[in-house]
């Protein structure tokens, strides 16, 4: 399978890039429609316990997948709204699956999206309502990434000095940033004059993302489109990203060949961070706008699904961060109409992961077997990092 | 790649979703005159707490109108607003938003869909001149003439206040009981306290009841920091020894709760049922001063129903159920025979409005 290899031609005819594709997210398609059976099974079990429904009810299932899909798709808010919430799950899904490629499993997603939360709102707040917002915002953005960046580096410097491991690493730190930004919110970054805790409305600073698409579809749906070429030219393209999937591969070669894997690690991380720091700040100048001690966030581990679904590579992670970011746009007209707790998205998503990792597992079995396959495909190593934390 | 067989599962279950998908539809029941929607706050439906029981209230409307309720749960705070506009876009005409949260947000909606009702539980709207929320709480405009369709639901607490403060002389061996409020520039967390001061002394003539805030601009500290209020509480019934402690401090007052088991006195919960909301305090807890969040929200609901609503903030009170205190659960902590008389007596003249249950300066804290 030599479809994600960094040798991989770069001209194909379109049956072959179809193709290609699919065999990059067969497994994926796979996980995906048998968490909808486990899922359609439960609604089913609970359905007489719900607190809409009185009595068992078989078609319950339909019912929730048929509203989650027209919720999602349905009608052109349905779909600025899949947008708009799989913006946050395409950056940071990027940020976690340039880390795999890398070699690196971040689990510091959480706490590298808040601080591009703080970053940005740290911008919004200090320059005033009279500076325009072609100024205003660019920066926040930037600050946002440079303080998500700044989250990843942390780690990375750590593994690259003293090898201590990113998983560890990342939730601790996790932990101490997001106190960090209740510390902001009500410190430095709360409006003055206010009895509770909140900081400054960004739509009052210039500071909301222009919208460019239907009621609330903000730029930023844009910049992770964006960021999705960039990100694969990255790393299919330059010399760098050569060096970050080699040292992903095999750190050992990697070094043997002359490269600086200390650096490339921090580098990675660092990336990773700023990534994540972007959906944060994008979220905040595009749907929330204003936020108060409290304000926390699921998109640093939902974004492992995202990279793990879409095999870490950027054309994957897109299509799984629009399923996911669809997924939760068709959740709440799941919960009005059929009255199916949107919780059940939560479990489809873990049913999804649960499915990959049970693949993961057969491969990497098959791969130790005596005489089993050699030739370590490049999808593989992506998720080992991943099944490695699960067997330790 | 060894996913043949796989590949012809999943096709088959595609197929099966896709047939079943077509054949289920025109099980809708026809559009009723009011399509009520609840917006809970983070949490879930079952709470026995305010998205539980507000979520109840709308559904007992629903039943008395012949229509349903239906309720979402949102994920994260940022979620508020795609939540509400989910109800807007199915047409929903009758909106409730649970909680002091969802305020801004709900504001904002109603400011957004002047034709759609917009019930705000527990929320007083305070916008400025152009009907927009207020984060500095000047409140310059007035939301009933600026938001026609937003009824902010809001209690007499200080009725609730009293009849705790009732239970809590009655059980009070010492004769010194404390109350601690969340901030002192609440009205509603005011009144709950002037309430409970006087009913105590309604029992007790003689009581002697210490009072404390958490905090006196900090919205976090006296609402949301649990860690805090149990230091705090600890220490203000160890200086003070008393032996029954009120809070109105939201999930600082949980605090206070657990600061009561520690030092094995009485608590008394607030705003809801807490021996069921907080079962982790549930040893200690007395009683609660209730807001009837349930009927409020049913009233409410019935009131746009009969076209007799109006905008602005409406008053729930003992003369229409809105308030209560929470049965005794709680079979060690005994209570005197005559407390039962006397919380109906209150009660009673509460109803008939004879019952002087709050100050003269009544919201505003004037110290002890």
């Amino acid at each position: 399978m030599s479809a994600t290899a960094p040798t991989a031609r770069s001209r194909l005819s379109a049956p072959a890039w179809l193709r290609k594709l699919w065999l990059l997210l067969a497994e994926s398609v796979v996980a995906i429609l048998l968490a909808l059976v486990v899922g359609g099974i439960g609604i089913a079990a609970f359905s007489g316990l719900l607190p809409n429904h009185s009595s068992f009810d078989l078609g319950l299932p339909i019912a929730a997948y048929g509203a989650l899909w027209s919720g999602a798709v349905g009608s052109t808010n349905g779909i600025t709204s899949t947008l708009v919430y799989s913006t946050p799950l395409i950056l940071a899904g990027l940020g976690v699956g340039l880390g795999f490629k890398a070699g690196l499993f971040n689990i510091g997603g959480r706490g590298q999206f808040l601080m591009g939360t703080v970053g940005a709102m740290s911008v919004v707040t200090l320059i005033g309502s009279s500076t325009p917002g072609y100024i205003t915002i660019p920066l926040a953005l930037i600050v946002g990434a440079a303080l998500g960046g700044f989250a990843g580096f942390i780690p990375g410097v750590l593994k690259a000095t003293s090898g201590a491991h990113e998983v560890v690493t990342t939730i601790m730190l996790n932990y101490i940033l997001v106190f960090t930004t209740y510390w902001a919110i009500s410190g430095p970054l709360r409006l003055p004059n206010s009895p509770q805790p909140i900081t400054v409305d960004v739509t009052t600073r210039n500071g909301a993302l222009p919208i460019v698409l239907g009621r609330d579809g903000h730029i930023g749906i844009l910049f992770a489109l964006l960021a999705v070429p960039l990100v694969w030219f990255l790393l299919y393209r330059t010399t760098l990203g050569f060096e970050l999937r080699t040292a992903g591969a095999n750190s050992d070669a990697a070094r043997y060949a002359g490269m600086k894997t200390r650096q490339l690690i921090v580098l990675a991380m660092t990336l990773a961070g700023a990534l994540c720091g972007l959906a944060g700040a994008t979220t905040l100048l595009g749907v929330v706008h204003q936020i108060a001690p409290g304000y926390d966030t699921t998109i640093g581990f939902d974004a492992i699904t995202v990279a793990l679904l879409g095999r870490s590579n950027p054309v994957g992670i897109m299509l799984s961060g629009l399923l996911l970011g669809g997924m939760r746009a068709g959740a709440q007209s799941m919960q009005i109409s059929p009255g199916v707790p949107a919780e059940l998205v939560d479990a489809l998503q873990a049913i999804i992961l649960l499915f990959l990792l049970v693949n993961v597992l057969r491969r990497w079995r098959a791969r130790r077997a005596p005489g089993g396959s050699a030739s370590a495909s490049a999808d593989s190593t992506e998720i080992a990092p991943a099944f490695g934390m699960v067997a330790k | 790649m060894t996913g043949r067989l796989r590949t012809g599962f999943a096709l088959l279950a595609a197929a099966a979703l896709v047939v079943s998908a077509c054949s289920s539809s025109s099980s809708t029941p026809a559009p009723a005159a009011l399509k009520i929607g609840v917006v809970t706050d983070v949490g879930t439906i079952t709470d026995k707490n305010f998205n539980q029981y507000s979520y109840e209230g709308a559904k007992n409307a629903a039943t008395t109108l012949g229509t349903t309720a239906e309720f979402v749960v949102p994920k994260d705070a940022s979620d508020y607003t795609a939540d509400i506009q989910g109800f807007v876009d199915k047409s929903y005409n009758v909106i409730v938003t649970v909680g002091f949260n969802l305020g801004d947000a709900t504001i904002k909606a109603a400011k957004a869909n002047p034709n759609i009702w917009f019930i705000a539980v527990d929320v007083a709207p305070c916008v400025d001149a152009t009907g927009a929320p207020d984060s500095t709480f000047k409140c310059a405009g007035d939301a009933s003439k600026l938001l026609p369709k937003l009824i902010g639901v809001t209690f007499e607490e200080d009725q609730a206040g009293y009849l705790a403060g009732i239970v809590a002389a009655s059980v009070s061996k010492t004769g010194k009981i404390g109350q601690l409020g969340g901030i002192n520039n609440n009205p509603a967390v005011v009144r709950y306290l002037q309430g409970f001061q006087l009913g105590a002394l309604s029992y007790n003539p003689k009581i002697n009841v210490q009072t404390a805030f958490f905090s006196t601009g900090d919205l976090g500290k006296a609402y949301g920091d649990p860690v805090y209020g149990k230091t705090f509480s600890t220490q203000f019934i160890q200086q003070q020894g008393v032996d029954v402690v009120f809070q109105v401090a939201g999930g600082t007052g949980n605090g206070t709760l657990d600061a009561a088991c520690a030092a094995n006195i009485v608590g008394i919960g607030v705003d809801v049922d807490e021996y069921l909301s907080y079962p982790s305090a549930d040893k200690c807890i007395v009683t609660s001063a209730e807001k009837h969040l349930s009927s409020a929200v049913n009233q409410t609901i019935v009131a746009i129903s009969k076209g007799t609503a109006a905008g602005g903030v409406s008053k729930f009170n003992a003369a229409n159920d809105g308030i209560g205190y929470s049965p005794f659960h709680n079979t060690s902590i005994t209570l005197p025979a005559d407390v039962q008389g006397k919380l109906d007596a209150a009660l009673a003249a509460m109803k008939a409005g004879t019952l002087k249950t709050c100050t003269d300066q009544c919201g505003t804290w004037t110290g002890q």
